[in-house]
């Protein structure tokens, strides 16, 4: 009865509703829902939010926010009014060859005003602290952007810088930095990608004319994805095996002039379109293919490699597979901005759903009782706070892989080598599953492209591609931990890398009945962690000595070990986040910062453990304890609800760079905004 | 005041002191505003002000009485009941339209700058003079100023230069820009119109308007040389025009850099800072700020180039001040952050604390 009688009065008012209407014919004057904005509505913030934000961005504060300044204000970055607020998004509904166009204009805009001073002339931490703050800001803004600009100065710059010696830096180094030369880098090929010892475009040397002679044997070969190749680059780093009297000296890289200033192709040169992709429209992929083309001698980069003017092979180090590794380490760079810009592409999306979930509502859990709030549903926010501490884990996590890439000594090259490609994949994955998880948090106004989390999917799904295919990385991280451990066996030495002291302790116990209170230690916290790595990595040994034993070799016995192999990977990346994490808590002093971090932290290992099967598959965890942890899980929701707002807010996103929904979303749609 | 079918006409009316905002002046203003955002009847408030002027800010000679006397916790009361009003102002739930029909300055933008609709007429000159007076722009200028295209508000609230009323309308800083002569009716308009929907209101403006041109040495027109020289900091805004400078003879480069040599170092800084700031802050916050940097101003806890300003400029009409610190180059980070703290001196001084506003129009919440 008490439901008929509601649904009566529903009817009613509606049907009474509708005649006002009819009468006023002035729809826009009875507004149904008014909107109030999270600040007004939730309590205050109970830590401030400005060293929060300090702790996250981790360096050049402000220099990010002049960039971002430098953004808002100019009419290049497409500034829209949506219901009394500037947004500046760039336009996706332009065709790709607009969008490309847009974003060299965009890119001109930023060299004139000085942003990209020192990136490569610059020489000291200061100056690389720099360029990687900016890097991330640019990133919010357009994925593409950052990609054109991290192509041009961390790709062929890089390898100009890395693989190239004085006579190379002197001649390109400062031309890139102004400009003068727009450079691409020319390495993976239709037939090969994460395999780059495998490609097959071909150099020979002419002793005659003291030139290199590049060439594409076969259609396999030719370049592809080069970004910036198809419309504006005019040089490229090209990447080819290096062959002198008939043998192969393995992967070198060249430099090559591909078109002129005027943006004539080069002769002997063949470029071609990608054509149009699923994100990343503003960056033109291309093709290459080199039909014998001749390039000077001087152009081979050759600071681990040489040929001498009468076509002698020249190289310090003797072993092809070290030369190799030599020669790949500069490449980090890319691994250690995609996963920075990961983080960053993540929180642009949790700022906006959370933000909308704080003022729109959805059913009454009585009759006539005012709608509920959508992150006041429990399911709310088991979908996004663990993300939301996620994210924050591997903010530390960016933080502690950009110090460890720009303090990176001879020692800490494999260290950099196995961080980088697993916090690469790892939070490469963590920011689609977000993105995904904000989309549909955001309901229809999600599939917007105004309010950019959706188009945020087709922007960053490449991340888990380029640089290094993710499950690729993850394998090469399980065989390097193998690797430490059969050496730290085989001479009966202490594990003293990656992370792995904790082996040479005692095994860590776990409690049989897991209380509240030990959930919340990070003692247990980091035990758990470190028990999972340390078994994982026992049994992959195991596993792959076993078939060896039955006569496998070491490369197939490993592809066999697939599923351990992914397991360990996961395990040592967990361990590794949640260290950086802990340091960054410690760095923390004030009190109010230090219990949110806490909280998050055991938000972001317990839903690891509720998570990853691998914890009941190997009795890490009872059934028992699976279940309390559960619990505890839904426990930590509600106990992060209140400072959802302010955990948001210390992302430091200026509002313009969020979206319509992040705000008055009713004024944004209203009619008359429509109009206008 | 005087009331006209629903629409209240506020006159600021001390034209010997070109409409200097009194103490008595602001919490009038206050309690009106307040008063007719309560009556129904009130749909639409107008400011203008008597003679040539429409105000030419806060009386500041006043406030320096005060901290002279010893009590610049007076003179900061003032402040803080002129932001409270700025507030007030910037979130009003119904339309105000202020006519700028001669100087606006300092205070004078904050009275109208943040309402709905902005008069500008051929009388029109604008400015915010406050770092010459070693002081910087307050009443919410960090918002609005941080607001406009480009760089221009760094550039005008840094250099205190003059704009006439085809300069702020091009900037928006004006909504409209109707000429003198036509105001009369352009009131009697409004009146007759009897609405509160801004939409309506625009519109009956716009029957009034025309499109000015903008005189031929605007600094507008310099664009594009004011985003590249004002988007970095001081010393390098500096170093920036003068290496333009160097490259041709320019009249706009060269008083602009002296503007910029006469100014109170202190003030440069903190001003860049604080529009820096306010860029990506709401009204309130702003205010909040700026209040504090006027409580370390007013009370020399950090330096004393206001009094000194106020004296030179003002006072003694020697035009001749002497700052301390005289140069940027002694002015440190740390300085500068200081303004930006609580209060330390007293224990009992408080933040600025705004009223509570409800029922917002969307215009008003996306200050916010």
């Amino acid at each position: 009865m008490e439901k008929v009688n509601f649904r009566t009065r529903v009817l009613t008012r509606h049907l009474q509703d509708s005649r006002r209407l009819a009468i006023a014919g002035d729809i826009s004057c009875s507004p149904c829902l008014s909107y109030t904005p999270p600040e007004a509505s939730e309590q205050p913030f109970s830590f401030d939010v400005t060293s929060m934000r300090k702790l996250m961005d981790g360096h050049n504060l402000e220099d990010r926010d002049w960039l971002f300044n430098l953004m808002i204000q100019s009419n290049l970055f497409n500034p829209k009014l949506r219901g009394g607020k500037v947004f500046v998004v760039p336009d996706y509904n332009q065709s790709m060859e607009q969008q490309r166009e847009m974003t060299m204009k965009r890119i001109q805009y930023l060299l004139d005003h000085g942003v990209f001073q020192g990136w490569l002339t610059g020489k000291g931490f200061e100056d690389e602290m720099r360029k990687l703050a900016l890097l991330e800001v640019i990133e919010i803004f357009d994925h593409s952007l950052a990609i054109k600009i991290g192509v041009h100065f961390f790709l062929w710059g890089g390898a100009v810088q890395f693989f190239g010696t004085k006579r190379h830096h002197d001649k390109w180094l400062n031309a890139t930095e102004n400009y003068m030369v727009k450079g691409c880098f020319a390495m993976t090929e239709l037939g090969h990608g994460s395999n780059v010892r495998g490609i097959e475009t071909i150099t020979t040397y002419d002793s005659r004319s003291r030139e290199f002679v590049i060439n594409t044997p076969c259609e396999s070969a030719q370049k592809y994805w080069i970004g910036g190749a198809a419309n504006h680059a005019t040089h490229t780093v090209v990447f080819s095996q290096l062959n002198i009297d008939g043998k192969n000296e393995g992967v070198h890289a060249f430099i090559t002039q591909i078109r002129d200033a005027e943006g004539n192709i080069s002769p002997n040169i063949r470029i071609s379109d990608c054509g149009h992709k699923i994100g990343l429209n503003g960056v033109d992929n291309g093709r290459i293919w080199f039909d014998n083309v001749r390039i000077p001698r001087e152009n081979l980069l050759n600071s681990v490699a040489d040929v001498s003017p009468d076509g002698n092979y020249l190289s310090a180090i003797k072993d092809p597979d070290q030369r190799f590794g030599a020669f790949m380490a500069p490449l980090t760079s890319g691994r250690v901005t995609i996963a920075a810009s990961a983080v960053y592409s993540a929180k642009i999306s949790l700022a906006i759903a959370i933000r909308y979930s704080l003022t729109r509502r959805a059913f009454s859990i009585t009759p006539n009782s005012a709608e509920v709030l959508l992150l006041d549903y429990p399911s709310h926010q088991r979908r996004l706070l663990p993300l939301l501490a996620k994210t924050y884990a591997m903010s530390f996590a960016a933080n502690h892989l950009k110090l460890l890439y720009v303090k990176r000594t001879p020692q800490l090259i494999k260290t950099l080598h196995v961080v980088s490609s697993a916090f690469k994949a790892i939070l490469t994955w963590h920011n689609m599953r977000t993105l995904q998880e904000c989309r549909e948090a955001c309901g229809g106004q999600g599939l917007k492209t105004e309010n950019r989390i959706g188009q945020l999917k087709g922007e960053f799904d490449v991340q888990s591609t380029f640089e290094g295919d993710n499950n690729v990385l993850m394998q090469q991280v399980s065989k390097a931990l193998l690797a430490e451990y059969v050496a730290a066996k085989r001479k009966n030495k202490p594990f003293k890398e990656l992370g792995l002291e904790h082996m040479n302790k005692s095994c860590p116990t776990i409690p049989l009945e897991l209380t509240v209170s030990t959930l919340r230690s990070s003692q247990f916290q980091n035990d758990i962690f470190c028990l999972r790595e340390r078994d994982l990595l026992n049994r992959f040994a195991a596993e792959v000595s076993k078939y060896q034993a039955q006569g496998e070799s070491k490369e197939s016995a490993f592809v066999a070990s697939y599923q351990l192999a992914e397991d360990l990977g996961r395990a040592f990346s967990d361990r590794a986040i949640l260290q950086t994490f802990l340091e960054a808590e410690n760095n923390a002093t004030d009190a109010p910062l230090k219990n949110a971090l806490g909280l998050l932290r055991s938000m972001y290992v317990l839903v690891t453990l509720d998570e990853d099967a691998a914890f009941l598959r190997y009795g890490y965890l009872t059934t028992e304890n699976a279940a309390t942890v559960r619990k505890e899980v839904a426990k930590l929701c509600s106990e992060m609800r209140p400072h959802a707002l302010a955990l948001v807010s210390s992302f430091g996103i200026p509002d313009a760079f969020l979206s319509p929904i992040a705000f008055d979303w009713v004024a944004a749609n209203s009619w008359s905004t429509n109009q206008n | 005041m005087e009331a006209k079918s629903s629409v209240r006409i506020i006159t600021l009316n001390r034209p010997k002191q070109l409409n200097a905002l009194s103490a008595a002046m602001v919490s009038r203003l206050l309690d009106i505003f307040l008063a007719c955002e309560e009556e129904s009847a009130v749909k639409l408030i107008i400011l203008k002000g008597k003679g040539r002027a429409f105000c030419a800010g806060a009386d500041v000679a006043e406030i320096v009485r005060e901290i002279n006397q010893g009590n610049w916790k007076s003179g900061a009361n003032f402040s803080r009941e002129e932001l409270t009003m700025n507030y007030v102002m910037a979130t009003y739930s119904k339309p105000q339209v202020s006519i700028l029909n001669g100087i606006v300055m300092g205070g004078g933008a904050g009275a109208s700058i943040h309402g709905r609709f902005r008069i500008a007429t051929e009388n029109t000159l604008f400015a915010m003079p406050e770092t010459a007076l070693g002081l910087f722009p307050d009443v919410g200028a960090s918002y609005f100023l941080s607001r406009l295209p480009g760089f221009f508000g760094e550039y005008v609230g840094l250099t205190g230069t003059r704009l006439d009323g085809a300069e702020m309308l091009a900037c928006g800083l004006a909504t409209h820009f109707v000429l003198s002569e036509r105001l009369p009716l352009l009131e009697e308009a409004l009146v007759k119109a009897n609405s509160g929907d801004p939409a309506v209101i625009s519109s009956f403006i716009s029957d009034f308007t025309q499109i000015p041109n903008l005189k031929k040495g605007s600094a507008y027109h310099r664009l594009g040389t004011i985003n590249k020289c004002f988007s970095r900091t001081i010393e390098e805004i500096i170093a920036a025009l003068e290496w333009e400078a160097a490259d041709k003879k320019d009249n706009w480069i060269t008083s602009t850099i002296l503007s910029l040599k006469k100014a109170s170092p202190t003030s440069l800084k903190i001003s860049l800072r604080s529009i820096r700031e306010g860029r990506l802050q709401g009204i309130g916050k702003c205010l909040v700020r700026e209040f504090r940097m006027l409580s370390h101003a007013m009370s020399g806890d950090i330096c004393k180039d206001f009094v000194e300003g106020c004296r030179a400029i003002l006072l003694d009409k020697d035009r001749n001040p002497k700052w301390e610190p005289s140069k940027l180059e002694s002015i440190g980070d740390e300085m500068v952050d200081r303004y930006f703290w609580k209060m330390d001196v007293d224990d009992d001084w408080e933040d600025l604390k705004l009223p509570v506003r409800s029922n917002l129009p969307a215009y008003a919440i996306a200050k916010l």
